[in-house]
């Protein structure tokens, strides 16, 4: 680079040196080079980059009124004309790093220039922003301030030329949850050849694929009154009405759909088809009855054992979805389901 | 059993007077190879092409990979059960025309209740060849003209069984030829120290149209029965899976399996190489899920494993599959190594798994499918004219196969094979 990376640092009240908990209700403002630890940092950085300034927020101030805090960080940071952002380190405090990393992403969004923060991999920061923003793992405390500094200048000084970064060991960020392909040097067969003798001798390996850490979800309280009960059918196995008007796609679905079952005693192939792009549907096609079993439900409604079968149909496919998708899908169909007093659904896959 | 494979090395492939291989050049003649399937009424026509490596060629509407081979001694003939009776193979010589594949095209007509013929490419050069193994290969591209109102699986099956009769027929143009190579494939005892590792392979069935075969057998109905390596290499399992191309396993890649291969490079040095259990997966019940992945497992340590790889192929409750395989595994005692394909959705930002067990602690990738790829226009396309798309979920349908467009990966041959012979893989970013 022919002239230095102009840099902004964000610190929170307690780094910048205004002061501790006392002080949380700071509000956003900016001054003239580097304060505290980003005088470190500019050290770091060494003559490719300068922080022209230093934006600060008490955490508490920006814990109650984010969107005016970052509002007003973007304009007291426009006139500088940064390169780009550099957050923390935030190291185990929570509301730095939260504060860190969303202050992160939105200059990403709206400067359309990099940022990077740093914290300790157990901050509630790094949850929500780490697929968005790069986070350079920390110690909890800042007495791990010095390795901090020197891993987010290396990673700034990348993530200035735009050159493609290389995995996250190597160039010291949180794994973002991002998967990138690459071409290895032997064929998978062999990898895992090898990764079993490994594995068998007792010596240490690696997963190519992590495994994941599901959340957990509560489930509901039992129904109290079946007899009661409006019940809704939802499916992910695509059943539409024939000639899929609304499109539905037999994977990857962008989207779930409702189809009214009112005055329906039972599905019949002729008015209605399978869509699902990851199973052979014949079957479902001769009886939709087989997925959607609207036929046993009216029974059980006309015999009162439960109380009404709800009349919209809720309909998307899963096949090939990605998790984000069928999270927001589940969301917004419960809600609806729910602001229709509907009390139990019965969701079949396949 | 003991098997002696010879390679005769080919460098170059081009249309000619008569079939023959002469000092690494294989020449073939159109009307020879129009003749071998000239008795199969399905077929109409079928023209015959070659692709090289680095040629501004694009290969589409692929149903199959298959490797020039021939028995030139020793029980059975290759692809036993389809091109001769099912007599066990795996002994005795086996000629192979080593960086040649015959690749089969069509237009397959219609599809059958979602689970149709799906696009299938390569790029014999560009951004996209990469991530088909048959890019490095001199393809012999068959492009075959159906008769009207055929049926899917008729469709398939004549085309299926031509390709084997061309790849056969090119291979036996070495019958009295001395091979380039030989290798000897035999596992004689092991020594007791070293560690005992099985293959496990499941293999691919899914409803009427996309199957796996044995022997000639649809591998439907079969549970877990044990092979020997050598029978991989005499076309003992041949592809019928015309699904998501990605995560197809070419017959190709049967015959060069690369866990069977290292497993035998290996034996007597570093391991000893027990065996092979093959398995069909996609089972739709989950008693009929956990009665096949116990019994893999059983299998396993009936030979004599103490750690096993296992491969797969095709997805969703493939993968289901696979996790139970590899649990059962564990649970008796078996280590595991899995090797299975990711679908991260285009920016790799999606959890890749549609499955998973907690004992699935090794894990192999062969890349992520869902990654998109621009690829750039061609001066030559074999195998069809308009990029397949299938109920508007793929994007681009329609497409004039000559011309640029974007692609996720899973319309590229074998990209994510997950059968584990190709080097593309996906990691933390």
């Amino acid at each position: 680079m022919e002239r230095r990376i102009r840099v902004i640092h964000y610190l929170n009240q307690f780094f910048a040196g205004v002061g501790g908990e006392e002080k949380a209700g700071l509000p956003m403002e900016i001054r003239a080079g580097a304060l505290g630890p980003g005088r470190k940092l500019q050290a770091e950085l060494g003559p490719e980059g300068e922080i022209v300034a230093t934006l600060l927020c008490g955490d508490n101030a920006f814990a109650e009124q984010p969107e005016g805090c970052l509002a007003r960080a973007l304009e007291l940071i426009g006139p500088y004309k940064p390169d780009l952002l550099v957050a923390g380190p935030a190291f185990g405090a929570g509301r730095y790093g939260l504060a860190c990393g969303q202050l992160c992403q939105h200059v990403q969004d709206h400067l359309g220039i990099p940022a990077l923060t740093a914290m300790h991999p157990e901050n509630p920061g790094v949850e929500l922003y780490r697929a968005r923003v790069y986070i350079v793992a920390t110690g909890p405390a800042a007495t791990a301030m010095e390795p901090a500094l020197r891993g987010m200048a290396r990673l700034a000084r990348k993530l200035v030329t735009g050159v493609p970064l290389g995995s996250p060991e190597v160039e010291g960020y949180l794994p973002r949850g991002i998967r990138r392909n690459e071409f290895a040097a032997e064929p998978a067969g062999v990898r895992a050849v090898h990764l079993l003798l490994r594995k068998l001798r007792g010596d240490p390996y690696e997963s190519e694929v992590p495994l994941p850490s599901f959340e957990r979800v509560t489930p509901a309280p039992p129904l109290r009154d079946l007899q009661q009960a409006a019940v809704a059918l939802v499916t992910e196995a695509g059943v539409v009405p024939r000639g899929n008007p609304d499109r539905l796609e037999a994977r990857r679905a962008t989207k779930w759909l409702r189809y009214s079952l009112h005055g329906l005693r039972d599905l019949t192939g002729e008015q209605f088809e399978c869509v699902h792009g990851g199973f052979d549907g014949h079957f479902v096609n001769q009886d939709p009855d087989r997925v959607v079993p609207l036929d046993v439900l009216r029974e059980l409604e006309a015999e009162g054992r439960i109380g009404a079968v709800h009349e919209i149909l809720y309909v998307t496919v899963g096949a090939g979805a990605p998790l984000a998708n069928a999270r927001r899908f589940g969301q917004e169909i419960a809600a609806e389901l729910r602001k229709a007093g509907v009390q139990a659904a019965i969701l079949t896959g396949t | 059993m003991e098997l002696e494979l010879g390679s005769f090395i080919v460098r170059e492939v081009a249309l000619g007077e008569t079939t023959r291989l002469q000092d690494g050049r294989l020449s073939i003649a159109p009307d020879e190879i129009r003749a071998l399937v000239a008795d199969s009424p399905e077929l109409r026509g079928m023209t015959v092409d070659v692709a090289q490596p680095g040629e501004s060629t694009r290969i589409a509407h692929i149903l199959d990979g298959i490797e020039p081979r021939c028995k030139v001694s020793g029980p059975g003939s290759i692809f036993p059960g389809l091109l001769g009776p099912p007599v066990t193979v795996g002994s005795g010589r086996t000629h192979q025309l080593d960086g040649v594949a015959v690749l089969t095209t069509a237009t397959i007509p219609g599809a059958s209740d979602g689970l149709g013929v799906k696009e299938a490419l390569v790029d014999m050069a560009g951004p996209a060849a990469p991530y088909s193994p048959f890019s490095r290969l001199r393809n012999v591209v068959l492009q075959f003209d159906l008769r009207e109102g055929l049926s899917i699986i008729e469709a398939t099956a004549a085309v299926r069984l031509a390709g084997l009769k061309v790849a056969a027929y090119l291979a036996g143009v070495t019958r009295e030829y001395r091979p380039d190579r030989l290798e000897r494939f035999v596992l004689p005892p092991a020594s007791s120290a070293l560690p005992r590792v099985a293959y496990l392979c499941q293999v691919m069935t899914e409803g009427d149209i996309h199957t796996t075969y044995l022997y000639g057998l649809n591998v439907e109905g079969m549970l877990p029965t044990l092979l020997h390596p050598n029978e991989f290499m005499d076309g003992a399992l041949v592809a019928g899976d015309y699904h998501i191309a990605a995560m197809r396993v070419a017959t190709y890649q049967f015959q060069n399996n690369s866990v069977v291969h290292e497993l035998c490079r290996l034996h007597g040095r570093a391991l000893d190489f027990r065996g092979v259990i093959l398995a069909r997966n996609m089972w739709w019940a989950p008693g009929a899920k956990q009665r096949s992945a116990e019994f893999s497992a059983k299998l396993a340590r009936q030979i004599g494993a103490e750690g096993v790889v296992i491969t797969m192929q095709n997805g969703g409750h493939a993968v289901s599959d696979l996790m139970l395989a590899c649990q059962s595994c564990e649970r008796a005692g078996l280590k595991t190594a899995i090797v299975l394909f990711e679908m991260a959705d285009a920016d790799g930002s999606d959890w890749s798994l549609v499955d998973v067990a907690p004992e699935a602690d090794a894990m192999v990738s062969t890349g992520n499918m869902d990654a998109v790829i621009t690829l750039p226009p061609v001066d030559r396309v074999l195998g069809g004219t308009t990029l397949l798309d299938f109920n508007q979920y793929e994007g681009g349908g329609d497409a004039h196969l000559g011309g640029a467009f974007t692609t996720a990966l899973r319309r590229i041959y074998c990209a994510t094979t997950p059968g584990g012979d190709g080097r593309l893989r996906a990691r933390a970013a």
